[in-house]
């Protein structure tokens, strides 16, 4: 009975011990399978190897699957779960995490590597949540043997004008892809929509994700931005029922009830858009930066990649937008080691980690100069980065508590509106007010 | 045998009685406290009880009575699809079946086959570019129809979960078909019986608890889908696949509405008590008027 005593205490000690040591590590929630992975691991290897760094406030990772990772998230957090200390969030769920997060201070060097604009991403009420690690927003992918024939040939041109008065009232020139107006770009995918053009090349013109989800209204939504769509004003109130959203809103039920784009796009997101691009019969695709890699590798899309052409969102009347969002690293409010946690954003929110973290997959959106520095090795981080200067945008409210059931909302409404089961006034009239529920102060 | 007395079940039954309390009636009674709140996931632990404001929203949801009818007419749809398919292998294929056992197994396959896997797997089969399905009607036909847009989302959602499902009804109703002894049917083939006589005035009736049984399981599980249809279509253009337990998902987790959540589960919980309650007491009473 002794004996057996004795080896329960030790076993106990021993796990006591080991917890222990867990505990002092610094545990970090990363966002799981990608290249954001994939770039978390090397810099956490390169941080754990600094001799700076105490065994205490080492880096270990822990990563969920990815379906349902927000609403784990979100059910740990409200459970006061310690099991982590640093977290993912993102720019939509940040309002949602705050309360339940502490804010860092990452040095006045983050500026200078990633500029205000995109620190903004990982700011709610003034506060900093976060380091932004990767940004996203949205590229205008095109085929440049498709426009190149267009804009050569003067029957095409003639026809292009014809299909072009025909839906919008004026005839239109073809125009290189950098100097498209969301109008420019609308009559593009209809003169390559057999549907329309049964002379076109390939079977779509375009390709629009469409399915009830709140991700398919981030791309969406800079056509409204582009025509001075906003959440909501300076004072507050609910700004949705605008000529802007109604123009946005119009556009891509004209494009779908036209066939420029697949019959199934209703339940499209990511990866039909990308498959439906990559498959040769589509001619433009609005659609994630993250999808540039998959688009113009060979190996990967063997029927479009070498002619791949990529260019900024189109113009509106209000000029060009962009929306862009990060997902970034905070210190959960429950962490057990909230020093190291914090000592360990601040080394990611420098140069050299930044650089770090781009050389091994990771997307962070960084100042021209930074930027410059990975160009040969990332080029496209060059494009990323100019885009989101200059374009970049969140919407007003886009970041609060309940921007994320906004979102969804929004997704609901309109995809009611695409398919015909709502008229243009009732699906703005129920976003208005459902907006007004979930965005009042 | 041991007679227990009053006593004796008590000390018995107590372990099940804690284990419920513990395990079910926590949580109920931490469902209806919520149900009554306002509570979000930032006062999780502080909900402030608001009465029945919650059942009042959820009641007065479109969306609500919307996704109620979808589940209804899916559980029904896919019950009786299913049903009389596996009802039409099971009779069919009886005899093949009984000389070759292990043709029960491939039939068997897409019950293996996890319902959200099925939904992902169909993604795929009726994407217009890399799927077999439009890539055939566009080489025989010159075109494929939408699949899944707001008008043919639901039917092509029945196909999925029949083609799916339909091995189950298969099985039991194999199963409790070759329980009917041959000496019945050739007694009746003696008195002149026809084969359509045979399975509707022999065979069907003594298939009825097996038939009634398949088809509420089935039912059942219609009425509460979920995997399959929120990973082919989510919730559909304007919510138009928007099963109960979508809903109550999407309330709960991608609205925060917890109470709301909460209080459309009570809803259904007490529907389909008062449902299963009444169609136990219309079976009793089937049964003792037969008698």
């Amino acid at each position: 009975m002794l004996k057996f005593t004795k080896i329960t205490l030790s076993a106990l000690a021993l796990i006591t011990a080991s917890l222990g040591a867990a505990n002092a590590a610094v545990t970090v929630l990363g966002w799981p399978g990608g290249s954001e992975e994939t770039a978390l691991r090397a810099v956490a290897e390169a941080y754990n190897a600094q001799s700076g760094v105490a065994d205490a406030d080492k880096v270990e990772l822990l990563f969920y699957s990815r379906d349902g990772f927000y609403d784990k998230l979100q059910a740990d957090m409200a459970a006061g779960s310690s099991a982590f200390d640093i977290n993912l969030l993102a720019t939509y769920s940040i309002g949602r995490y705050a309360s339940y997060m502490e804010p860092v201070d990452l040095g006045p060097d983050a500026a200078k590597v990633f500029g205000e604009s995109v620190l903004k991403t990982m700011q709610f009420d003034g506060k900093q949540y976060g380091v932004p690690t990767d940004l996203s927003l949205h590229f205008m992918y095109y085929r440049k043997d498709l426009i190149d024939a267009l804009l050569a040939d003067p029957a095409a041109k003639t026809k292009y004008a014809e299909i072009s008065e025909k839906y919008f009232g004026k005839p239109l020139e073809p125009k290189a892809p950098d100097s498209w107006t969301w109008d420019d770009w609308a009559a593009t995918a209809l003169y390559f929509a057999k549907s329309v053009n049964p002379e076109s090349p390939v079977r779509y013109g375009t390709v629009l994700q469409m399915k009830n989800l709140l991700f398919n209204i981030m791309v969406w939504q800079s056509v409204a931005r582009a025509n001075g769509g906003d959440w909501m004003d300076a004072s507050g109130n609910i700004t949705i029922d605008s000529p802007a959203y109604r123009t946005a809103l119009e556009l891509y039920k004209k494009l779908y009830d036209a066939g420029a784009s697949p019959k199934d796009s209703l339940s499209y997101e990511y990866a039909e858009t990308n498959a439906a691009f990559g498959s040769g019969q589509v001619a433009t695709a609005l659609q994630w930066n993250a999808a540039a890699g998959e688009l113009t590798d060979p190996a990967k899309s063997p029927a479009v990649a070498e002619n791949v052409g990529i260019v900024a969102p189109p113009a509106g009347s209000a000029g060009r937008a962009d929306h862009i969002h990060g997902l970034g690293l905070g210190i959960n409010k429950n962490a057990k080691n909230k020093p190291g946690a914090a000592k360990f954003l601040q080394w990611l929110a420098t140069e050299d980690a930044a650089l770090l973290y781009a050389r091994s997959g990771g997307s962070p959106a960084l100042l021209p100069d930074v930027a410059a520095k990975i160009a040969k090795e990332r080029p496209d981080l060059v494009t990323l980065g100019q885009y989101a200067g200059a374009y970049g945008y969140v919407m007003t409210g886009a970041t609060s508590a309940n921007a994320f059931p906004v979102y969804e909302l929004q997704a609901k409404e309109f995809t009611g509106y695409w398919s015909g089961q709502e008229t243009l006034d009732e699906a703005l009239a129920n976003t208005k007010a459902g907006m007004e529920k979930l965005l009042k102060p | 045998m041991v007679d227990l007395d009053h006593k004796g079940w008590r000390v018995f039954a107590s372990p099940l009685v804690g284990f419920l309390l513990l395990f079910l009636g926590f949580p109920i009674l931490i469902d209806l406290v919520y149900s009554l709140s306002r509570v979000s996931f930032t006062n999780l632990r502080s909900p402030e009880i608001v009465g029945f404001g919650n059942y009042g929203e959820v009641l007065g949801d479109a969306q609500f009575w919307r996704a109620s009818w979808f589940s209804l007419r899916f559980g029904v749809i896919t019950a009786v699809l299913e049903c009389v398919l596996g009802l039409g292998l099971a009779v069919f294929l009886s005899p093949l079946i009984e000389k070759r056992s292990w043709l029960m197994a491939p039939l068997m396959l897409p019950l293996m086959v996890a319902p959200a896997m099925i939904g992902l797997m169909y993604r795929l089969v009726l994407h217009e570019f890399v799927g077999p399905v439009p890539y055939y009607l566009y080489l025989w036909f010159g075109d494929s129809p939408s699949f899944l847009n707001a008008e043919n989302a639901f039917w092509t959602l029945v196909v999925v979960e029949t083609l799916q499902w339909t091995p189950f009804a298969l099985l039991l109703f194999y199963t409790a078909y070759r329980t009917i002894p041959n000496d019945v049917r050739e007694a009746s083939a003696i008195d002149g019986a026809s084969a359509r006589q045979i399975l509707t005035a022999i065979e069907l009736p003594l298939m009825r608890p097996t038939l009634i049984f398949t088809f509420f399981i089935r039912f059942i599980d219609g009425f509460r889908v979920f995997d399959n249809v929120y990973t082919l279509t989510g919730s559909g253009p304007g919510g138009s696949t928007t099963s109960l337990p979508i809903y109550i998902y999407e309330a709960f987790f991608k609205q925060g509405a917890i109470g709301k959540a909460i209080a459309a589960s009570v809803i259904l919980f007490l529907a389909s008590f008062v449902g299963l309650y009444a169609l136990t007491w219309l079976s009793r009473r089937g049964k003792g008027a037969a008698s």
